[in-house]
């Protein structure tokens, strides 16, 4: 027997690659014969397309072609909805909309002919705001519709009048949690190519190598299995390659000129090209009794959904049920719309949906915890989730949720002490100069693990294991379409089949992610790889181990064996859509819970905030890989100190003025949390493999509004809408309101 | 076409190459080079670092035919007999890259550090990757790792270059 694997840092799979430069990433790649591609992008956030003239770009040295709408088979594509053109043939929705692809020898060529592409416009008035939009006569994004307003979720629980009216205390308060551009350091790029079985194959970075082979064989008109997806490694994702960006563009390119053709975004493209958190606006009114219970939520969220669908819908009813955070609260009122504009497509974004709330309801919960004078802690621990309490949409949670483990931990470690249920915050020693001030902010965030509301999510996974003459384990490969985004799901399922397989860690290996050769993982996205994939790699074993058990049985000599497995989400708990009226549903598969404790040094002078300590506390189920685990905490605590501080994409009319790394502010590490404690909770997940759920957004949800809190804790004011920039906090010092 | 020479990761190397060129797409698109990545194209992420006589450069705003007759650095320079660097063995040991595309430039930016000082501080090591984005780990681990490597060329005695 081998001694577990499971809970041991063992290095990642692709580590010794990655720190030797050898890793390829798609730029990474050239063919011989390779041609290169640039896009002709809209020139307007909202305008009609009179016409496209290619033919002086066409004429310039060295160009092959110039792909335009006329050579889209099938013109449409979308992750969920199929609303956007390949190429764009009457109307440019936002700045990200393409026109046509240039296909030329170099890519300088293609760059310097794509500049000579002529396009009449007749430019449209701009709608930028949602709370606009959603107004009737407001300028259409997609003129065939009635309404910009693409979702309206309501959820409706209790009697909220009758709860505000047994209330000792209610406060309200107006938020706004901005747009947020993923900054992956890796620009999407992508080789197509026919390969030698006449596939139409692309090279790209992709959190769902299936999804894209679907939205290319539509628009190519092909059938999916003469198209082809190949990832190598991935420069970060975050959910900002969830949809498609150059996937079709390059197989379109490759099936009309049978070469192998390369196309490199620039930052600036990648910036332009892909979606962004969704902004919320976040109106909340919460009641409480004197002793702190919560009777009554009321909130009104609205979403920019951007100029397409994207996930749009998905990320708001995962907003709706997350609305009022981790507490039992059962009376509530929430309206939850997500409206068009021509502002940048907003999709997938390390949180989906629940990464917005808790900037409300975390501020919210302090705000209650200052007018009932109760400590922040205590407050919400009072309403925090037990196994079997009841949500928002009516059911109950349970799994071994652990959402208190995470605070009690978090807290403890940050100094509070509790007595006979009351806790009390630390005295913080005091700032060094008098203009500056210190101060602790809590929060706690929660979310989904697998695709929620009625959605059959699943994995497949395939394990083939070599055997030696004695029916021993020589080694084994999994074949899973699981994307390795940097989260390190490879090493994890490596991790899960040794441990299940009872072999050393050594003899595991992960092939590479290709639809020709690999059954589907799903996406890397909800989380959910560590469960689903966890799972599936999990039975797969289960079932290689019977193969070769039956080998040693029959003395069939046979030298290797294979074992598959098909697992549905819905088998651990089967999920409903919200229902249209009340929101009341059975949302989610699987739970996470966060919780961290920020310390920040407020400068009043300048109204920077430097953030001192951070503890973050994270239920994990079982930790699998624990410094893969603190990984997932640090860039998450990264991503929240962006959101909370630096973090700021500029549009106006559409027009994106946030163009480069330069300009959009993504944390060094100086602008870190000079120290971070992070404390691995393990309440188990009996529906986990090992008792593991996924942590990979949840570590970024607490962290934005504890240091909100923080500053107020430090200075007295409430900073409402992200980030909170010198500026923003200066103005707030100095009595100064920031319009939301 | 003017042609390049500079004394590339210790081998003379010659390269033919357009007069405007910068070094990080002579070394990926020419050479194949393809550990110095691109992340920004204006010298802000440092994914595409190297160095050039000893000192840190962000290699997509770098002329290529500044680097003639010089010596150049890359990723694939650091590994000695197949053996990983120290700082390369210590990303390992911390679990200090995640997606990997900042791992290179993180690491030459580190390798310039050390050569110019065995035994820097906390802050000295976070100011030298101050100009190197992350978008995965934190920072926490690549710190740490810094720290290792440091230690261990201490224990080892031996020079980084």
């Amino acid at each position: 027997m081998n001694p577990s694997v499971i809970g041991h840092s063992v290095s990642r799979l692709d580590i010794r690659t990655k720190v030797k430069g050898q890793r390829k990433y798609p730029q990474d790649f050239y063919r011989e014969g390779m041609l290169h591609a640039a896009v002709v992008w809209g020139a307007y956030p909202h305008a009609r397309i009179v016409s496209i003239d290619t033919s002086e770009a066409e004429a310039y040295q060295g160009v092959i072609t110039v792909l335009t709408h006329k050579d889209v088979p099938v013109n449409e594509y979308g992750i969920i909805t199929m609303d956007q053109q390949v190429l764009c043939e009457d109307k440019v929705r936002w700045l990200g909309d393409r026109l046509a692809v240039v296909v030329a020898e170099t890519e300088t060529m293609a760059r310097e002919a794509s500049k000579l592409v002529s396009v009449e416009y007749e430019p449209l008035p701009v709608t930028d705001d949602p709370r606009e939009s959603m107004k009737p006569g407001a300028v259409l994004v997609h003129e065939n519709r009635d309404s910009n307003v693409l979702g309206y979720m309501p959820i409706r629980r209790g009697d909220v009048e009758a709860g505000f009216a047994e209330a000792d205390v209610i406060v309200e308060g107006y938020y706004f949690a901005p747009h947020v551009e993923h900054a992956y350091l890796q620009p999407e790029a992508g080789l197509g190519y026919i390969d030698d079985e006449g596939r139409v194959t692309v090279i790209c970075a992709s959190q769902w190598a299936y999804d894209d082979v679907h939205q290319m064989a539509h628009a190519l008109d092909l059938p999916e299995d003469r198209v082809r997806e190949i990832i190598p490694a991935i420069g970060g994702a975050f959910g900002g390659r969830e949809d498609i960006s150059v996937q079709i563009l390059v197989a379109l390119a490759a099936y009309v000129t049978r070469r192998p053709v390369k196309m490199i975004w620039t930052r600036e493209e990648s910036i332009r090209g892909h979606g962004k958190r969704h902004p919320f606006y976040l109106r909340y009114k919460h009641g409480a009794k004197q002793d702190g219970t919560l009777v009554a939520i009321e909130a009104e969220i609205i979403a920019d959904a951007g100029a397409y669908a994207s996930t749009s819908m998905v990320v708001l009813a995962n907003a709706a049920s997350f609305a009022a955070g981790p507490y039992v609260i059962p009376n509530v009122h929430i309206d939850a719309y997500t409206v068009h504009t021509n502002n940048a497509v907003t999709m997938a974004m390390r949180g989906f949906g629940a990464t917005q709330m808790p900037v409300g309801y975390e501020s919210q919960m302090d705000k209650l915890a200052e007018a009932l004078n109760t400590d922040p802690v205590e407050l919400r621990l009072m309403n925090l989730y037990e196994e079997g309490s009841i949500a928002i949409t009516g059911n109950p949670v349970t799994n071994g949720i652990g959402a208190k483990e995470p605070l009690i931990q978090a807290a403890l470690a940050a100094g509070w002490k509790e007595n006979k249920g009351h806790w009390r915050a630390p005295v913080i020693d005091p700032p060094c100069q008098p203009h500056l001030r210190r101060g602790l902010g809590v929060a706690c965030g929660y979310k989904n693990v697998g695709y929620s509301m009625g959605f059959d999510d699943t994995s497949e996974a395939i394990i083939e294991l070599r055997l030696r003459e004695d029916g021993s384990i020589a080694s084994a490969l999994i074949r899973s379409g699981a994307s390795e985004v940097g989260q390190g799901v490879s090493t994890v399922l490596a991790q899960i089949a040794a441990e299940t397989l009872s072999i050393p860690f050594e003899r595991v290996r992960m092939a590479l992610v290709d639809t020709a050769r690999v059954p589907d993982a799903g996406s890397s996205s909800a989380s959910r790889h560590t469960y689903m994939s966890g799972k599936a790699v999990l039975l797969a074993c289960q079932d290689a181990l019977r193969a070769r058990d039956a080998v040693l049985r029959e003395k069939s000599g046979q030298m290797r064996v294979e074992g598959r497995a098909l697992f549905h989400g819905r088998t651990m708990r089967a999920t409903t859509p919200l229902d249209p009226e009340t929101g009341q549903c059975e949302p989610h598969i699987a739970y996470t819970f966060a919780a961290q404790i920020a310390l920040v040094e407020v400068d009043t002078e300048t109204g920077g905030v430097e953030i001192i300590k951070m503890w973050a506390s994270t239920n994990c189920g079982k930790a699998i890989n624990p410094a893969m685990v603190f990984g997932q905490v640090a860039g998450g605590i990264h991503m929240g100190v962006g959101y909370a501080l630096t973090e700021h994409f500029i549009q106006q009319k559409g027009w994106i003025k946030t163009r480069t790394l330069g300009e959009y502010y993504i944390p060094t590490v100086l602008d870190m949390p000079r120290e971070l404690v992070s404390i691995d909770v393990e309440v188990p997940d009996p529906t986990g493999p090992y008792g593991a759920t996924g942590i990979g957004e949840t570590t970024t949800l607490p962290t934005a509004p504890a240091i909100l809190n923080a500053i107020h804790d430090a200075t007295g004011v409430w900073i409402t809408r992200l980030p909170a920039e010198p500026e923003t906090v200066w103005r707030a010092l100095h009595g100064i309101q920031t319009v939301v | 076409m003017p042609i390049l020479t500079m004394l590339l990761n210790g081998n003379e190397t010659s390269v033919e190459i357009e007069p405007g060129e910068l070094l990080a797409d002579v070394l990926r698109d020419r050479l194949h080079l393809i550990g110095t990545k691109i992340g920004c194209g204006e010298g802000e992420c440092g994914a595409c670092t190297v160095l050039v006589d000893g000192l840190a450069v962000t290699s997509c705003i770098y002329p290529a035919l500044k680097a003639a007759g010089r010596q150049v650095t890359t990723i694939e320079g650091l590994q000695q007999d197949g053996k990983l660097h120290a700082i390369q063995a210590a990303f390992v040991e911390c679990t200090a890259s995640q997606c990997g595309y900042c791992t290179p430039g993180m690491i030459m930016s580190a390798y310039a550090l050390l050569n110019e000082n065995s035994n820097p501080s906390v802050e000295e090591i976070k100011e030298s990757i101050s100009g190197n984005l992350c978008r995965c780990t934190g920072y926490y681990q690549i710190v740490e790792a810094i720290q290792l490597a440091a230690q261990k060329l201490a224990e080892e005695g031996g020079e980084t270059s």
